[in-house]
């Protein structure tokens, strides 16, 4: 993993030299693309379907990030739909979008961007710096989800002229950056900001077209996009609640591409066909097993370690997802810089757990294992239960519906031993575990000071202390890491530039062609 | 099935009874229903004392075998017993249907029986508001249900017993409406008997044949929505197995492993059939005692 | 005559009124705040509050029972908490969706159950007639969501003759929407024909044991000429009230076809919006599909004016 590290920080080091200019608005695709080809590049001769139908899994309620927790919102706008000043490739590296360079003062306080010029919005307003000044600002007075406070730290937002914007920060901070290349750094537009939830207005290379709820969403190719416009006129981000049904859309030919898949044990029925590809890369949806660390005995750290312990790894990927995905130990998915593979720390051994338990007390403690109706989360369970039992413990496996039930009792009250939920965002060790409120109830200075530092350290520090927060968190057990999410992408065998990693808040549309 | 009603409508009811003396002879329906679910019944038993292996134990070494050596129907993804599950899930059959019929029977039967034998200002407002419920199908009621209780088994099938209670109440209410009409009833009312003591002694035990007859056909409804409701994600949760449940989860292995949702689906099917059978030949055998009272 | 009609309307009346005030009930004891699910788990309480406010949940119920009645009165059936859309296009939209599945299915059914019915009551004691019996009871026992899984099985994904899921609108692509639609109305629609195929033999059976049958037999007709003079109208009756009395129950059992082939029908708009609390949503949702059920009723019940004259009298 090292070159991913120096890759990154030569991000930071690029990040504080000039970006390129003129080239970059042109270049922004390709940076990203990375050896795959990127669509037959605007318009070529190919004159092949122009529409495409992509299957997902979960609908968002609302297209309104900006007041709406969850994952399928900026999935589908992110860097379609709305665009960033930075944005993030496949190798995790910041990269230019709308600002087309950027310097940071000697205190790393101050970032001044240049933006580009040509960038209008979808209601033909034209963008400029008072827009991002704006956008930054809305972030802070009008946006309700927690993300927001990764604004905080921004002093203020100033126009230095319509084409360069200056950024002050309150103080250093690593993170601040990291953010604006999600759905926080998305650029809006004062008179556009009316019907967020229903009519989305942005820069990006698609534009918002329809919404069917319950079925799709379409977007349209903008064809006054500024930088290379995409290969599709027509996508359609297609919904299905069940694994299976979107599988079978794929091969009775709805669907050209199912972007996430839900059931992995149906990959096999793929692979073998030459009509399709499948790609398997990594996320950012690490799939914990989380302790309540504040409710006896699981304030004991013996009991959290035994269950860390008494959990075969292995086997429960092989059992709840088919074997794919990565079995991580810790908070920090590969496409991290400050990954190190922690799965050593804790080996499956039962007797431990038994010597373990025996040590604290507790020979045989009863966990209330409560989680979300999902079917990764339910598998996961099912085996969880199984596997701890095996060691001594009695397992109330509690099925709550998702997301009211489950939000309303275990995130917001605490109510539960154990539960398991995928925590998707990009780069969240510090929001779960630095957070004694959040509901694992994890308070550790030593993790917070670590959190700290990194944030506002040198890049190199900032590495060494998230790995330092990683590895003091898996040594306590303050819950177990099941495995991370694969990226399972099945597609017809000639559309191109489909993500490896998924490590991005969006599915990136604007690089996919036909072959 | 039940005699289909509904306001304003009174079955059509044979004045003259067809070949009573046929009718009275054990029919195949009730034979094969009969049988089926015993069968059931006695796998339920059996299960209690016996199963080869622990269905819920999670063996990542012995995942998705096929049948044969000492997994007579092999294993699921989870490497847990199929047949295990199936004896282990016949359980959970019978616990859906007993407490959706027992609900609908306990709240059903006395209601009908009440608008029956209500003055018609009580009983025609009773019936209309019981016809209300039938405009909240048991699904919805099951999945509201398990939004506000959380969702299990237990809950899940309350509410379909609940939205069963309907088809209780108007059947006995009919049945009950002819046995008030029997001669034996008007002397008793005529001995001065209360009209709890009619109920209970007269009118309860004439109606009892189809209470036992509606008992078994809601008895496959409620196994069909226990399926259903599992499908949706709103079923009986795990691990506790399910016939519904291993449908379910065997959706995805369907190209690879289909016997993983045959096995399941064949024993839903055939338990409803069964329940079906024995409703249908129970009504065959019972009915016309009620008619021979008269 | 008009009496008894004029009786039924203030019925019908009554009925709503108190299922309304039930199915709002029902949501007011849902546990989990709808503004704090609209907005999700990271809210602000303030946030919240504003939305609260915003819908109108901080105040009295008895005042938000009244704005969400005036609403519908006034075909207003307000916004979503969740998406902050307007509700009244939406459920139009998914009504109408389901309405194609359903009738077409239950069309599919009575084309089916009618003639299979009556040929299983006037054999009934026959091979044949036991024959088509079991047939219809094993399509009773086979649930429907398994018939759709078998059928895209079959004809989706092994044979690749139609699609395996989706929808599209009639207006948009006629061909598509066609084959897109086969396959639900037949999982739909075989599993109904099942359960109409017994009420229509028991029907009949009925009718053929009735004594103006057994004399019309008498007279030299011919049992199926007999009853096609005779029995139609009274088989009729037990027949239609088994449809009315299964709208609901297809509208929303639909749900489950409707998950397994991926269509946007009013089911899975209610599944949606229970599991995101936008209760408003599901107030409106089970309400249209009372008054659906209600009006049915009402109709059917018209309708055995109509066709029976006995029933003028019964009461």
């Amino acid at each position: 993993m090292t070159h991913r590290l120096t890759r990154t920080v030569g991000v930071l080091v690029a990040a504080v030299c000039l970006l390129g200019t003129a080239a970059c608005s042109a270049g922004s695709g390709a940076d990203a693309g990375q050896g795959q080809p990127t669509g037959s590049q605007s318009g070529g001769g190919s004159q092949s379907s122009q529409a495409l139908t992509i299957g997902l899994a979960a609908e968002p309620v609302s297209l309104d990030f900006t007041t709406k927790d969850g994952a399928a919102i900026p999935q589908a706008l992110l860097y379609n739909v709305y665009e960033t000043l930075v944005k993030l490739d496949q190798q995790g590296d910041i990269q230019p979008a709308l600002a087309t360079s950027m310097t940071v003062s000697a205190d790393r306080k101050t970032y001044t961007f240049d933006l580009v010029d040509d960038a209008k919005f979808s209601n033909g307003h034209t963008f400029t710096a008072d827009d991002a000044v704006f956008s930054i600002e809305r972030v802070k007075h009008d946006w309700t989800i927690s993300l927001k406070s990764a604004m905080d730290v921004v002093k203020m937002a100033k126009a230095l002229s319509p084409t360069r914007l200056q950024v002050t920060l309150s103080h250093p901070s690593n993170d601040w950056l990291y953010r604006m290349t999600t759905r926080i750094g998305a650029m809006m537009t004062k008179d556009g900001v009316s019907k967020l939830a229903t009519d989305p207005v942005g820069t990006g290379p698609y534009t918002f077209g329809d919404w069917k709820r319950g079925d799709s969403i379409t977007l349209e190719r903008n064809d006054n996009y500024w930088g290379d416009k995409p290969h599709y006129k027509t996508v359609t981000l297609k919904y299905f609640q069940d694994p299976t049904a979107l599988n079978n859309a794929l091969l009775s030919g709805t669907i050209d591409v199912v972007g996430t898949v839900q059931a992995p044990e149906s990959l096999g029925q793929f692979t073998g066909n030459p009509k399709y590809q499948v790609i398997e890369g990594t996320t950012n949806g690490e799939v914990v097993l989380s302790f309540n660390n504040s409710r006896p005995p699981l304030t004991d750290k013996r009991v959290r370690q035994a269950i860390r312990y008494a959990i075969d790894h292995k086997a429960l990927l092989d059992t709840c997802w088919a074997g794919r995905g990565t079995l991580i130990g810790s908070m920090v998915p590969p496409t991290d810089p400050w990954y190190e593979d922690l799965t050593g720390m804790y080996p499956y051994d039962v007797a431990k757990a038994k010597a373990l338990l025996k040590a604290a007390g507790h020979p045989h403690p009863t966990l209330r294992l409560r989680v979300p109706a999902l079917p990764y989360a339910v598998s996961c369970g099912t085996v969880v239960k199984s596997q701890l039992e095996q060691a001594g413990f009695t397992v109330k496996l509690d099925q709550l519906e998702f997301p009211a039930a489950w939000l309303t009792t275990v995130f917001t009250n605490a109510d539960y031993d154990m539960s398991i939920v995928a925590h998707v965002e990009p780069r969240d060790l510090g929001a779960v575990f630095g957070n004694p409120d959040y509901y694992l109830r994890y308070d550790n200075k030593a993790v917070q000071k670590a959190l700290l530092l990194a944030d506002e350290g040198s890049e190199q520090q900032q590495v060494a202390e998230m790995k330092k927060a990683a590895r003091l968190i898996c040594e306590d057990a303050a819950a177990d890491f099941l495995f991370l999410l694969p990226n399972l992408i099945v597609a017809d065998k000639d559309i191109t530039g489909l993500p490896q990693n998924a490590i991005s808040e969006s599915f990136d549309l604007s690089q996919l062609g036909r072959s | 099935m039940s005699r289909p009603e509904s306001p304003g409508y009174q079955p059509p009811t044979s004045e003259v009874p067809v070949g009573r003396g046929a009718r009275r002879a054990v029919n195949p329906s009730l034979v094969v229903g009969a049988v089926i679910v015993g069968a059931v019944i006695a796998i339920a038993l059996l299960s209690f004392v016996w199963m080869p292996h622990d269905p819920t134990l999670v063996d990542a070494s012995k995942r998705l075998l096929p049948p044969g050596g000492d997994y007579w129907l092999g294993t699921d993804k989870f490497g847990r017993d199929v047949f295990s599950q199936i004896l282990m899930g016949s359980r959970t059959t019978l616990f859906v249907g007993v407490v959706a019929v027992g609900v609908a029977a306990v709240i059903g039967v006395p209601l009908g029986i009440l608008a029956a034998m209500a003055p018609r200002w009580f009983g025609e407002p009773l019936m209309r508001g019981n016809d209300l419920v039938l405009a909240f199908p048991a699904l919805l009621l099951a999945i509201m249900f398990s939004a506000v209780y959380g969702g299990s088994t237990l809950v899940a099938m309350i509410a379909i017993g609940v939205a069963s209670i309907p088809s209780f109440a108007r059947l006995i209410r009919s049945g009950a409406l002819q046995v008030m009409d029997t001669e034996y009833v008007m002397a008793a009312r005529a001995a001065g008997r209360g009209p709890f003591a009619i109920a209970v002694h007269h009118v309860l035990p004439n109606v009892s044949s189809l209470v036992i007859v509606q008992a078994s056909v809601s008895f496959a409804i409620a196994v069909l929505a226990e399926a259903a409701l599992s499908f949706l994600g709103y079923g009986t949760p795990p691990p506790t197995p399910s016939w519904g449940r291993m449908l379910q989860e065997s959706q995805e292995l369907l190209w690879s492993a289909p016997r993983l949702a045959i096995v399941p689906a064949v024993a839903i099917a055939v338990a409803v059939l069964g329940f079906n059978l024995l409703g249908d030949g129970l009504r065959d055998y019972l009915d016309p005692k009620l008619e021979d009272r008269r | 005559m008009a009496l008894r009609v004029l009786r039924r309307i203030l019925v019908l009346v009554a009925s709503l009124a108190v299922s309304s005030v039930v199915v709002f009930a029902f949501m007011a004891v849902l546990p989990g705040d709808p503004a704090r699910v609209a907005l999700g788990v990271n809210a602000s309480p303030a946030a919240v509050a504003e939305l609260r406010q915003q819908f109108g949940l901080d105040q009295p119920l008895a005042q938000q029972y009244l704005q969400w009645i005036g609403g519908l009165l006034r075909f207003d059936l307000g916004q979503s908490y969740v998406s902050q859309a307007q509700i009244a296009p939406q459920i139009a939209d998914r009504l109408q969706v389901t309405l194609w599945l359903v009738i077409t299915a239950t069309i599919l059914a009575i084309v089916m159950a009618v003639p299979m019915g009556t040929i299983m009551a006037l054999r009934h004691r026959q091979l044949s007639g036991l024959a088509l019996s079991a047939i219809s009871q094993i399509g009773v026992a086979v649930p429907a969501f398994l018939a759709g899984i078998l059928l895209i099985t079959v004809f989706a994904v092994r044979l690749g003759w139609l699609p395996a899921n989706g929808w599209t609108p009639p207006a948009q692509d006629p061909r598509m929407f066609v084959r897109q639609l086969v396959l639900p109305v037949l999982s739909l629609g075989l599993v109904q024909a099942a359960v109409l195929t017994r009420y229509v033999r028991s029907a009949v059976l009925d009718v053929l044991r009735e004594d103006y049958l057994r004399t019309a037999r008498a007279k030299g007709l011919r049992p199926l000429p007999a009853l096609w003079r005779h029995g139609l109208r009274n088989a009729a009756v037990p027949v239609v009230t088994v449809l009315a009395l299964q709208l609901a129950t297809l509208l929303i059992g639909a749900v489950v076809v409707e998950r397994v082939f991926v269509i946007p029908g009013l089911g899975s708009l209610l599944l949606d919006s229970v599991s995101n609390r936008d209760l408003i949503v599901v107030q409106d949702v089970v309400m249209i599909l009372v008054l659906a059920v209600l009006l049915v009723n009402f109709l059917v019940d018209l309708l055995y004016l109509v066709i029976d004259p006995r029933m003028r009298d019964v009461r």
